[in-house]
């Protein structure tokens, strides 16, 4: 039996895009393009909705069991903390005091939320090798284990992880990957880099089903949730969840904050003590299993495999113009515009169109998560708009990249396209805040419970 | 009247304004008289408009009363050219932008007050910031405080309203009975609120502007100098102007033709079509900041041309000037909503023809000339006819100033109160 439970949250925010799109000025400098294509009114709304439901109350609910002996691993976007820095210091400072007690791990992620893993390998290993050193810069502890993308994994990504230098990672323990084995014990794909997975069960019956009053374990009671870890075979098992579901996903009214107050002393009632990803890394990482990792990535979201990003056409669209507006960029030899057109890779615009064409249950957790401003111009419109982003973005890009192509060609400054790769961060917006709307977290495909039905169709 | 201007707020929305980046016809003359008018009746006014991307972005004048708003400047640093290059664009912001802006910085506080707010939105460009003004006025529990009015000044744009839900959060107004005849068609039936012109164009020129410009162009009745100041279009009848200018010489008179045009594509073909009628044109660029004096020295270098086009911008006194020392001014639009121009020359005492469409003030041997047709023999033929009456002449002038005199903003301020407080009592809108 188990006698170890492994607690992974990730907090996260987009930066949304801009809908309707907004054209962007000829000649627009790069701050200007970012202004016209993201969202930072919106942003900052729904920052501000889900830091009152669930960042500061669930920051000072695990502040409380990790003085307790709780033991908890915390992955962060670098989009959630640039907009907590902007906007709100003391969720952001909560964080790194949470971070700082012991108990907690930092855990790696890949900082734009972005699929530029799809498109650039190379650049991805970077942006966790640099996010890496931002991350224990900032907080002032190490990372040793990293997350990745909507925690897709799959055998490039495994060696891109290990090439980037972490010791462990963490992925979903979907039956299609794991086949025959338990998702309860570490694994690796032939390098050091150990594999942490994921009880996609387990982890979804807080994470997606706690509220769900038609499913059958409901109301999931701390007790009965002990009792489920406590029987499961192995060495230890691993859940991995939104931060969001603490508050957001689960609002306070469902018990979600009661439940994680009381889990740990019924755990311990059953014998199940706590570890980070490194201790159960320190304790069970020399016996790894082999894991032969599919060709086609893995992911938490959705089914478990791509196809909740690249399932329809509208999808696959949109993916086209992040490969169209990425390459475009390169091509400006402008580090700036690179940047940008890896934060539009994020994969929560294509979380965000999942619903096109579908009705089912993650069609409805798809059409939730989209902005509730946005739906005024119907679905059609809406994936007319995002289109239009892109779009837009790629002839902003045009008179840069002739500019590039000119200086190329007169045997001026040259800057290969590696040299843009190395950009800091992109200039920011600066419309003024608006008031009002909802709060979502549009990530997993984690159906919200216990609030308002679905605006889908408004 | 319950309301009165002291009583209200106003915030006026348009993409013209009193900048001359954002002047490209009588809209920004319009907008800017009227929000002077209502700040000097003493009403608390806003405008917001595509400003100057070099002007500061808020801007007090007239003790505070009245605030430019100017709005979407990062994007007009792209686009030097005028309010209306980069269109698209600032569309997008000014839309998205002004409604939270107008309901924290100008709604709210004027409640607070006690006030009652009046939103003014000029042409099609404001139809949707209005509706959307409409929406965050009701999210912000403020709708009951405002009364919203729509006004066309021309059918530009019509295409692009949706006017079942613009009628249905404002009150639809327009500058003259052709234009709501015209909008009848589109099922509406706006009220109409006359244009005005500032008080300042009702002064006399100055004699010696005057003076000096009647000798640069060397007019008379022998020698008319027909003046004509119109965006280069086709609904303007320049053509029928050029053609009446090679009409008169036909007839023996030496008339010669002062183009003052914008900076529209219709203009290539209006100076073809004079050269082809064997007139010489000649261009005249005026200066940065022309007065009359310097603009009369331009006029002088222009030398014999019959056509001459003046290129550059002229502000209001100039404008007055010219017109004044103008034998007749030809404002012979074959569509003109209201006619601004028309009734500015006549504000400044000139022989003013007039076409026969929305140019309301216009009473033909009254105050004016009203052409019927667009034959320019009807031109030729009034023109020869009161060489003959300089009786008549005089009657014509004098009853365009005063004519021109109640077209004043002040004058049609308080008819625009009139109209508010019935709209305010009566249409919840």
């Amino acid at each position: 039996m188990a006698r170890y439970l492994v607690v992974y949250t990730v907090v996260h925010q987009p930066h949304r895009l801009k809908v309707p799109a907004q054209p962007i000025p000829a000649g627009a400098t790069p701050a200007d393009i970012e202004r016209c294509l993201f969202d930072r009114a919106l942003d900052r709304r729904y920052l501000g909705q889900v830091a009152a439901k669930c960042y500061r109350p669930a920051v000072a609910l695990f502040h409380d069991l990790v003085q307790d002996g709780f033991r908890l691993n915390i992955g962060f976007s670098e989009t959630l903390l640039d907009q907590l820095a902007a906007w709100d210091r003391p969720v952001l400072e909560g964080f790194k005091s949470l971070v700082r007690q012991p108990g907690v791990e930092l855990i790696g992620v890949e900082p734009e939320h972005s699929f530029v893993f799809y498109l650039d390998l190379q650049r991805f290993i970077r942006g966790l090798r640099a996010y890496r050193q931002r991350l224990e810069k900032g907080f002032g502890v190490p990372v040793a284990v990293t997350d990745t993308t909507e925690m897709f994994m799959g055998s490039d990504l495994y060696f891109a992880v290990a090439r980037a230098g972490f010791r462990g990672a963490v992925m979903d323990g979907r039956p299609w990957v794991m086949d025959w084995r338990r998702s309860t014990h570490v694994y690796h794909h032939g390098l050091p880099l150990r594999l942490l997975c994921r009880h996609t069960e387990l982890s979804d019956d807080v994470g997606y089903r706690f509220s769900d009053r038609h499913w059958s374990g409901f109301p999931l009671m701390a007790p009965t949730y002990a009792d489920w870890v406590a029987a499961c075979a192995g060495d230890f098992v691993f859940v991995g969840w939104d931060f969001e579901t603490f508050g957001e996903h689960h609002w306070a009214d469902s018990g979600i904050f009661d439940f994680m107050r009381a889990l740990p002393g019924e755990l311990r009632r059953r014998g199940v003590e706590f570890l980070t990803a490194s201790e159960a890394l320190d304790r069970f990482g020399a016996g790894a299993h082999d894991l032969p990792l599919p060709a086609f990535n893995a992911t938490w979201a959705g089914d478990g495999g791509v196809g909740f990003f690249l399932g329809n056409p509208v999808q696959q669209a949109i993916f086209q113009l992040m490969h169209h507006a990425y390459n475009q960029a390169l091509l400006t030899d402008d580090p700036r515009l690179v940047q940008i057109a890896v934060r539009l890779m994020q994969s929560d615009t294509l979380h965000m169109t999942q619903w096109f064409g579908r009705s089912d249950d993650q069609a409805q957790v798809s059409a939730y998560f989209t902005p509730r401003e946005w739906w005024p111009l119907g679905p059609d419109g809406i994936v007319w708009h995002l289109q239009q982003v892109y779009k837009n973005f790629i002839a902003a890009c045009g008179p840069a990249a002739v500019a590039a192509a000119t200086r190329r060609a007169t045997g001026g400054e040259s800057g290969d396209d590696g040299a843009a790769i190395e950009a800091g961060p992109p200039p920011r917006g600066t419309r003024p805040p608006a008031e009002g709307g909802r709060t979502v977290s549009p990530r997993r495909a984690v159906r919200p419970r216990g609030r308002a039905a679905p605006p889908a169709g408004q | 009247m319950a309301a009165t201007a002291q009583d209200a707020v106003f915030a006026v929305l348009c993409f013209e304004g009193p900048d001359r980046y954002s002047l490209a016809g009588g809209l920004g003359s319009r907008v800017a008289g009227l929000t002077e008018a209502l700040a000097g009746a003493g009403a608390q006014t806003h405008l917001y408009f595509i400003g100057d991307p070099e002007a500061p972005g808020m801007e007090s004048r007239a003790d505070g009363r009245l605030v430019l708003h100017r709005w979407a400047q990062w994007i007009s640093r792209y686009y030097p050219h005028g309010v209306y290059e980069g269109e698209m664009q600032k569309l997008y912001d000014f839309s998205e932008t002004v409604p939270g802006d107008l309901v924290e910085a100008v709604v709210r506080p004027a409640v607070a007050q006690g006030r009652r707010v009046f939103l003014l939105a000029e042409d099609w460009h404001t139809a949707e910031v209005l509706c959307r003004c409409s929406d965050a006025l009701h999210w912000a529990g403020l709708r009951r405080h405002a009364t919203l009015v729509w006004n066309a000044n021309n059918p530009m744009g019509f295409e692009r309203i949706n006017w079942g839900r613009l009628g249905f959060v404002s009150n639809l107004t327009t500058v003259s009975r052709y234009m709501k005849h015209y909008m009848w068609g589109l099922g509406c039936n706006p009220m109409v609120i006359p244009n005005g012109i500032p008080a300042a164009l009702l002064e006399t020129p100055a004699s010696d502007d005057v003076r000096r410009l009647r000798a640069a162009l060397r007019g008379g009745p022998d020698t008319p100098a027909l003046v004509k100041v119109a965006r280069w279009d086709p609904d303007k009848r320049w053509i029928m102007a050029v053609q009446a200018i090679a009409d008169l010489r036909g007839a023996g008179v030496r008339a010669r033709l002062v183009a003052k045009g914008g900076i529209e594509a219709h203009q290539a073909e209006v100076l073809d079509r004079a050269r082809g009628l064997g007139l010489r044109v000649g261009d005249v660029t005026v200066g940065d900041r022309p007065t009359a004096r310097r603009l009369a020295e331009a006029l002088r270098a222009a030398g014999d041309a019959d056509v001459i086009n003046l290129r550059g911008f002229l502000p209001a006194p100039v404008l007055q000037a010219l017109y004044a020392a103008g034998d007749a001014v030809l404002a012979n639009s074959g569509m003109e909503p209201f006619g601004l121009v028309g009734l500015e020359a006549m504000a400044a005492g000139a022989l003013v023809f007039t076409g026969a469409t929305g140019e309301d003030y216009a009473r033909g041997l009254r105050n004016a000339v009203v052409l019927e047709t667009d034959d320019p023999g009807e031109i030729v033929r009034y023109w020869l006819q009161l060489q003959r009456r300089p009786d008549l002449l005089a009657r014509i002038r004098e009853g365009a100033r005063a004519t021109a005199a109640e077209y004043s903003w002040p004058a049609v301020i308080e008819i625009l109160m009139h109209r508010l407080d019935y709209l305010a009592a009566n249409t919840g809108r």
